[in-house]
């Protein structure tokens, strides 16, 4: 009978995720450029991607990436949960004005923030030189264009952190506040010994999905920057795009697909054992 | 092992046998069988294009259907940036259009990859005799025909015409008298002066198409590949030269830093709102400045040249798909998309450069920019023909992408001229052996 419940979930899931999951890995195994003769090459895409030096960078890029998105895309949610968790005139509107970018499409963000960064006439480089600073080359500098990919996604992301942030924070009993107040706790002290403890497991969902979004992130870096300048911003995703599209490399392209599959795959499981161990050192206190 | 066409390990047949074992095939058994006295054949033909394009190739299919009624053309436009994602993965899921168009540097690709249908059964002996010979060979590999040659289109230098009066620069009066690359230095420095310009110049080269820099490297006197192309040459004082001397556009600060080769910017648009002076673009690209720049005043002149002249191979042709079904119906359709009348009204309707040979020699009666226009044609005479040989390598796809992230960095990273060919040289060489 449980079988019969599930049977559309498993349906749709082995049609879409794990047939395509085994088909890439089988494509993995061979010299394909997606239009004419495949030939088995045995596992020389995965001996090629340890020594692709271009691997190795766009690898650094998508951590560098993740390691500014995703701190700063909770750090930033959780602050503008706490606040607009407080009673306040507009609250509302506020968590709507948040949580607009996370409903428009990544690509239509990412065009938006491109006119809105673009050297030559964009509002910020406007708005720089009329408060009398230089303009500068955000999307067309190695050192800054990173750093514009990092600054939309925290556009796109801090409203979906907030709204699991406030949903966190909305669940904790008043009680416990009332409490520390009776006992003399100062805000700052019941922040930090109720709510960030209590926030912990939505902390560790919302680490969980932003670091699998910063390593599967493509159309911003598509539409914004094509990778470019240099190698400055290939991420991951980007560089597997490019193998399979502009070098009809698609062999290649899914072995370092299942490569990232594997890397996702790994750091979740490291993240779900360290967060269980939390849970019972927490249990056990 | 090796199989051919469908993606590995998947067989049309099985799965289609797989889908009807399952039943899925009880709505084709229970339509209602069609008569054969309406028998109409549908062919599909997929494009890219501007509007201009669009009409073009609408009004030859409206003219088809005078003639062939019993025919219909399916006319499918996807945006160029998609274009062959799509026609790739249409392939790969052999479900490709009947007819697509192509441009020439990837005729090369699929023609290896089997995925085209040799022409050369279905063509008159001297029909390439039509074209002029830079076409044709486009078109051939290992002496089989692959597509015809439907329009071409070049680079040139557009340049706004207030700037360059009140400047006092001279515009060269024939393609013999175009600028040297030191004169075309000179002016763009004098525009970044005096001509109230935020940047002299931009060249088109953006989204990967690095293929677009190496007239700059034929213009110098070097070459990418040696002439049995099998080895790289950029790693010669000449391609080091040429790397260097576009770098220094970037240095000097002459042009935009977002107009590298891999940036998205649109520079045509730099152009129009008079953020530039001149700009290195192509003939199709008239009709957007003639819409798009209501305050500048522009003409186009010819490319710099060095110890020789060069421009670049653009334009497209129309190709037929392996496997269509309709194999008589696709190669009528595409002997009279591509005859000589409806090539001449294709050509002016689309505001296109013309490929064949009597029409390039025959002053087609533009309805616009006819200046600019000649300029064009002429310049298109420049493209040399080791560069086509080139650029029609199956292979090419790949060296351009390796050359795009090369140049990238050397125009926006500070990597030096001599580090870049050596990249380029190991990456072809690389490519090439495989």
């Amino acid at each position: 009978m449980p079988y019969i419940f599930i049977a559309p979930n498993l349906l749709l899931f082995s049609l879409f995720m794990l047939f395509p999951l085994c088909y890439a890995m089988f494509i993995s195994l061979h010299d394909w450029d997606l239009v004419g003769d495949t030939s088995f090459a045995g596992l020389a895409n995965y001996s090629r991607l340890v020594t692709d030096p271009l691997f190795w960078t766009a690898l650094r890029q998508t951590l560098l990436y993740a390691g500014g998105a995703v701190p700063a895309s909770l750090a930033l949610g959780m602050l503008a949960a706490v606040g607009l968790n407080q009673r306040m005139p507009g609250r509302i509107f506020m968590r709507s004005i948040f949580f607009m970018p996370v409903v428009v499409s990544g690509v239509a963000t990412a065009v938006i923030a491109s006119w809105l960064f673009n050297d030559n006439y964009g509002v910020i480089n406007a708005l720089l030189e009329r408060a009398g600073l230089s303009r500068v080359n955000w999307l067309s500098s190695p050192s800054w264009a990173l750093p514009s990919l990092i600054i939309t996604t925290l556009w796109l992301r801090v409203g979906f952190c907030m709204i699991i942030y406030l949903a966190a924070l909305q669940s904790i009993p008043r009680t416990y506040y009332e409490a520390a107040r009776i006992d003399g706790a100062s805000a700052l002290q019941q922040f930090i010994h109720i709510t960030w403890p209590l926030l912990r497991p939505a902390t560790f969902l919302l680490l969980i999905i932003n670091v699998i979004y910063s390593f599967h992130v493509f159309d911003l870096v598509f539409v914004m920057t094509g990778g470019g300048p240099g190698f400055s911003t290939t991420v991951l995703v980007q560089y597997i795009f490019n193998l399979a599209f502009a070098s009809s490399e698609m062999g290649y392209a899914s072995a370092m697909g299942i490569a990232l599959y594997a890397l996702i795959l790994a750091f979740t499981v490291l993240q779900w054992l360290a967060g269980r161990r939390s849970e019972v050192a927490m249990g056990g206190g | 092992m090796s199989k051919t066409g469908s993606p590995p390990g998947i067989s049309r047949r099985r799965t289609v046998g797989a889908l009807a074992g399952a039943g899925l095939s009880l709505p084709i058994i229970l339509s209602p069988v069609r008569g054969n006295s309406q028998a109409r054949t549908e062919i599909t033909l997929a494009i890219w294009g501007d509007k201009g394009s669009v009409t073009a190739y609408e009004n030859v299919i409206a003219k088809y259907k005078t003639v062939r009624p019993d025919v219909a053309v399916k006319f499918e436009v996807t945006p160029f940036g998609q274009y062959y994602q799509q026609i790739d993965t249409r392939l790969a899921g052999r479900q490709a259009p009947d007819l697509f168009r192509v441009e020439f540097q990837v005729v090369g690709r699929y023609a290896r990859s089997r995925a085209l249908m040799d022409l050369t059964p279905h063509l008159p002996a001297d029909f390439g005799s039509a074209f002029p010979a830079a076409f044709w060979q486009a078109v051939n590999l290992d002496g089989r025909t692959f597509a015809i040659p439907q329009n071409t289109d070049t680079l040139a230098v557009f340049y706004n015409v207030d700037i360059f009066n009140r400047l006092g620069i001279r515009i060269p009066a024939g393609l013999a008298e175009s600028w040297s690359w030191a004169e075309f230095m000179d002016i763009a420095r004098l525009l970044r002066a005096r001509g109230g310009v935020r940047y002299s110049f931009a060249m088109l080269w953006q989204n990967s198409q690095a293929y677009r820099w190496l007239p700059f490297l034929y213009q110098h006197g070097g070459q990418l590949l040696s002439n049995d192309l099998k080895t790289p040459e950029i790693e010669s004082a000449k391609g080091i030269e040429t790397i260097a001397w576009t770098q220094n556009w970037f240095k000097e600060g002459l042009v935009p830093p977002n107009t590298a080769v891999k940036s998205n910017e649109q520079p045509q648009a730099l152009f129009a709102n008079g953020t530039l002076g001149m700009y290195i673009g192509g003939d199709w690209q008239m009709p957007y400045l003639d819409q798009n720049s209501p305050d500048v005043r522009w003409n186009a002149t010819y490319m710099p040249r060095d110890v020789a002249m060069a421009s670049d191979l653009g334009g497209s042709c129309t190709a037929v798909w392996r496997e269509t079904r309709n194999p008589e119906a696709v190669m009528d359709f595409l002997k009279f998309l591509t005859s000589e009348t409806v090539q001449r009204d294709f050509t002016l309707d689309g505001q296109f450069l013309p490929v064949r040979s009597a029409l390039i020699d025959g002053k087609l009666a533009y309805a616009s920019r006819r200046d600019a226009r000649k300029v064009f044609l002429e310049q298109a005479t420049t493209v040399p023909p080791h560069l086509v040989q080139t650029v029609v390598l199956p292979s090419f796809s790949r060296i351009n992408q390796r050359l795009a992230d090369q140049l990238d960095l050397a125009f926006t990273s500070g990597q030096s001229a001599e580090l870049t060919a050596k990249n380029i040289g190991a990456t072809i060489s690389t490519i090439l052996r495989t």
